[in-house]
């Protein structure tokens, strides 16, 4: 009984989201406004599931002795920051956001800014004409550095002009096919979703 | 002690590179792409004084290269008197896009609430960019300093997508994809972007297609853009330290097949 009711929410509010998207009368205009406003609450209901996911996986290994240190300092950032939002808010120049001014988005930076190094290490370790195909991305992908470079433009024109061209043809042709597959994809479990066919969202047996 | 591996010495040359780089003044003149031309038209020929939304959707470890993005596109605007509503649909993006228009804002002159607002964060992207297509005022009630929507002048008389050019929306992900296909497919909202470099390839045929108008790629694009203002800031500046990496790592591939052919040929020779 618990599944059907959940099939028909399901299917009711799939209905009506799609015919709202083509009617822009007043009493539908508002309807989807409502809508909208609680699928962000029901969002935020799902932070909490996350979190105290979070928490309990590393309360559990801090118990087994699992990399105790790091995950004690996940922990005080999970109870920490929330804690400084409450007392003294989010808004800027308040000790939560000098918090992740200072702290977090220079971590976060930092381990960003250490791909390149992997990059180098990668290319110089990995990156071998083995075989034919090997051949074409090493040269694409070295016209395509060169492009992105200031010295392309300098050693020849025709190096962003090809690097241009590679973008505008081959790679896009191939991202369309994607795009229109992952479109047509979408179309499919959406209407087997809403008519009840597809029905794995509902966990536990089929 | 242990001995340096080749890795170590690729980390160690990386890292003298782009030193050398930053420290150097090279002035470099960039052919500048039709992507980031058409952006600068674009804000060139918006009639003065009109309204655009800033979205900051992106998170904090890519501001090395969204910074010099959003600051050449918020000091265009500001020169051309364009009034800017900044919004966050990623959390990480909230602060620094506050304290970016704070900034720039204050290198212009502009006031808060006339010139400029910033709503602050929203989550559930979709469900947000949807919102505020019917009403701006309902999805963002005050702003990111808690006044009331309707009580600042520049935003007291914008309700929805209706009363606003476009939105440039600042990301270093999809995020964009779905200003695309929500805001744009459904409001006709003019959609332009500025993205890091690993995206521009996905957003390249939404391009072509006119459904996103134009997009400043990466910080090469950063670069265009602040030579077409001309105003020297971090694209620029980061543009020789990128140039001298890509070559470096160019070379260092030119280099380990160098090392493979010679091991194949001796390897054949056996």
């Amino acid at each position: 009984m618990n599944r059907k009711i959940a099939l028909i929410i399901c299917f009711i509010f799939g209905v009506v989201m799609f015919l709202q998207y083509f009617s822009g009368h007043p009493v539908s205009r508002r309807i989807n406004q409502a809508i909208l406003e609680y699928w962000q609450i029901i969002f935020a209901f799902t932070l909490v599931v996350g979190i105290v996911g979070v928490m309990r996986t590393n309360i559990e290994k801090i118990g087994r002795g699992d990399d105790v240190f790091f995950r004690v300092v996940t922990l005080a950032g999970i109870l920490i920051m929330p804690l400084l939002a409450l007392v003294w808010g989010i808004r800027a120049d308040t000790p939560f956001m000098w918090m992740f001014e200072n702290v977090q988005a220079p971590m976060q930076a930092t381990v960003f800014s250490l791909l390149a190094f992997f990059v180098a290490s990668a290319s110089f370790r990995g990156f071998r004409a083995r075989s034919a195909q090997a051949t074409v991305l090493l040269v694409s992908a070295s016209i395509i550095l060169l492009s992105r470079s200031a010295l392309g433009g300098i050693l020849a024109d025709e190096i962003p002009q090809f690097a241009e061209w590679m973008r505008n043809y081959p790679s896009m042709s191939a991202r369309r096919a994607i795009l229109i597959g992952i479109g047509l994809g979408s179309i499919t479990t959406s209407l087997r979703v809403i008519l009840g066919i597809e029905r794995t969202w509902l966990g536990g047996r089929q | 002690m242990r001995r340096l591996q080749p890795r170590h010495w690729v980390f160690l040359g990386l890292l003298v590179v782009i030193t050398v780089a930053m420290l150097l003044r090279v002035p470099l003149a960039l052919r500048t792409s039709p992507e980031t031309q058409r952006l600068y038209d674009y804000l060139n020929e918006l009639p003065e004084g009109s309204v655009l939304l800033i979205s900051f959707d992106h998170e904090a470890s890519s501001l090395p290269e969204i910074r010099p993005i959003a600051e050449a596109i918020l000091r265009h605007a500001f020169e051309r008197d364009h009034k800017l509503i900044g919004l966050a649909l990623l959390a990480e993006g909230t602060v620094i896009g506050y304290r970016l228009m704070e900034q720039v804002a204050a290198e212009y002159g502009r006031t808060y609430g006339e010139d400029y607002v910033y709503l602050g964060f929203k989550p559930q992207f979709i469900a947000a960019i949807l919102s505020m297509g019917e009403s701006i005022p309902v999805t963002f009630p005050v702003d990111y300093l808690g006044s009331p929507y309707t009580s600042l002048p520049l935003s007291v008389d914008i309700g929805s997508y209706a009363d606003v050019a476009g939105v440039i929306s600042i990301t270093d992900g999809s995020l964009t994809t779905h200003w695309i296909e929500y805001a744009g497919a459904r409001y006709n909202l003019r959609v332009l972007g500025g993205v890091t470099a690993a995206m521009v390839t996905t957003y390249d045929p939404y391009v072509s297609s006119g459904q996103m108008h134009a997009m400043i790629g990466g910080l090469r694009g950063a670069a265009e853009y602040e030579q077409l203002i001309r105003v020297s800031g971090g694209g620029l500046r980061g543009m020789l330290a990128q140039s001298a990496s890509h070559i470096y790592i160019l070379l260092l591939v030119l280099l380990g097949n160098i090392i493979y052919w010679r091991e194949q040929r001796k390897a054949g020779k056996r």
